[in-house]
């Protein structure tokens, strides 16, 4: 996450008083001195936050709400509703998610988005390695399932979409790239594919109905035919709902991760 | 809550949610109600697993004792239900013995036994020697007690012999 640098005084701890005043210094890599605790300060002088909580707050924001931000989209981007009763569909992602949540990943690393010497060091523990690692994975399983759910289930739409972003991944991996602008054509290209899938196939389908073959035909021809020919699933409405709601958590989660689990950046 | 804390709570939180989302990928609920259904049935597979990885299986004597009830009723279907659920891992002889039997008995017929059920008994067969090779059955009311000659006996049923179209045949008895 980009954060604006929030002033950062290092006052005297008898001053400041309370117990996070002195504890709070030996939680961060700031060269303090025992005596003396970091504070965060507004214009006015007035104490915000000490340094400890926002470590607090930081480590929360990294190791629990990242991850369950990235997991409900690893939940939700295989999840569709089918048409004809409502009931849940999971879809496990195909080969080519996995190798397309890969190159997304590389991308995210070249264009410094993650920069996983901050994430994983010798300096840390084990287990905050650790942890760090399951940040990522689960935000390596949420890419996959982002693929999935964009990506035709079947069909020619498949291999469209298929192509349009092993092409405009493997463009991207050669081009000089920093992480906003790597974000906007993330959000460009995977809204693209979502309107693709989601409203322009989704239209094209026709609704499923028990009324037979031929009755189906007479009635809507053109979205028979549709259906037909490009293979679409027959999903209900409220499976596009599910899966914007998922692109948001998606691009939440990486507007939420850091580049590196070192910066201080508050 | 030291860093530490957080980290820990982060990989148990991880690996539950991903745990779960596992779940619900291979089992595939269709509704909200399912999902419970299938937790309780994925629960009782992994006890059954971990009975086995530890050499405490056994049996549900329960449900193979209606299995037999059924079996004796000539309920073969249900007793063939019972018995499977007696023995989800297929490991005991006797259980499997009687299964493969229960297929001979629904298919045995004066004058045409049903090949399908004869070829599905064999199949099940197979099972009984790969747990138990010296495997013989106790049960009085059985006049087949090894698995060899529960095979012969199926083997024999499929075939098209010139002895199919003896008119003693209509004779024989129900082993």
């Amino acid at each position: 996450m980009r954060e604006d640098p929030i002033k950062i005084e290092v006052i005297d701890s008898a001053e400041a008083g309370g117990p996070d005043a002195v504890s709070g210094a030996g939680n961060l890599s700031l060269e303090t001195g025992e005596e003396q605790a970091p504070k965060i300060l507004d214009p006015s002088g007035q104490i915000i936050r000490t340094a400890k909580q926002v470590e607090r707050s930081r480590a929360y924001r990294i190791y629990i709400l990242l991850p369950v931000i990235f997991l409900t989209v690893a939940l939700l981007g295989g999840l569709r509703l089918a048409s004809l009763d409502g009931a849940f569909v999971f879809v496990a992602p195909a080969l080519v998610s996995l190798i397309f949540g890969l190159v997304l990943f590389a991308l995210f690393i070249r264009a410094g988005l993650i920069d996983i010497r901050g994430w994983f060091s010798d300096e840390y523990s084990i287990v905050h390695n650790a942890a760090n690692g399951v940040v990522l994975a689960t935000a390596y399983a949420s890419s996959v399932q982002v693929f999935n759910s964009l990506l035709p289930e079947a069909g020619l739409p498949f291999w469209v979409v298929a192509f349009c972003f092993a092409w405009t991944l493997w463009n991207n991996l050669f081009a000089e790239f920093d992480n906003k602008r790597l974000l906007r054509s993330l959000a460009a290209i995977f809204a693209f594919a979502f309107v693709a899938k989601y409203v322009v196939l989704a239209n094209l389908t026709a609704p499923a109905n028990d009324a037979g073959w031929l009755r189906s035909m007479l009635e809507n021809p053109a979205r028979e035919a549709f259906t037909w020919l490009l293979d679409l699933p027959r999903y209900s409405a409220g499976t596009g709902y599910i899966q914007f709601f998922c692109m948001g958590l998606y691009f939440l989660g990486l507007f939420l991760l850091p580049r590196s689990v070192r910066e201080q950046n508050y | 809550m030291k860093a530490s804390y957080i980290h820990i709570l982060s990989i148990l939180l991880s690996a539950a949610c991903f745990s779960l989302i596992v779940f619900l990928y291979a089992a595939e609920p269709r509704s909200l109600e399912e999902v419970s259904t299938k937790a309780i049935s994925a629960i009782e597979t992994t006890v059954t697993k971990g009975q086995v990885f530890t050499g405490t299986y056994e049996i549900d004597q329960a449900r193979f004792g209606e299995g037999l009830a059924a079996f004796r009723a000539d309920n073969f279907v249900l007793a063939r239900d019972r018995f499977e659920r007696a023995d989800p891992e297929r490991r005991d002889a006797a259980t499997q013995f009687y299964i493969a039997y229960s297929y001979y008995r629904q298919g045995w017929g004066r004058a045409f036994n049903d090949n399908e059920l004869f070829a599905s008994g064999l199949e099940r067969l197979k099972r009984v020697p790969e747990i138990d090779a010296d495997f013989v059955s106790r049960d009085a009311d059985l006049k087949l007690k090894t698995a060899a000659e529960l095979r012969d006996e199926l083997e024999q049923g499929l075939k098209v012999t010139a002895d199919d179209f003896n008119p003693l045949r209509l004779l024989r008895e129900r082993k």
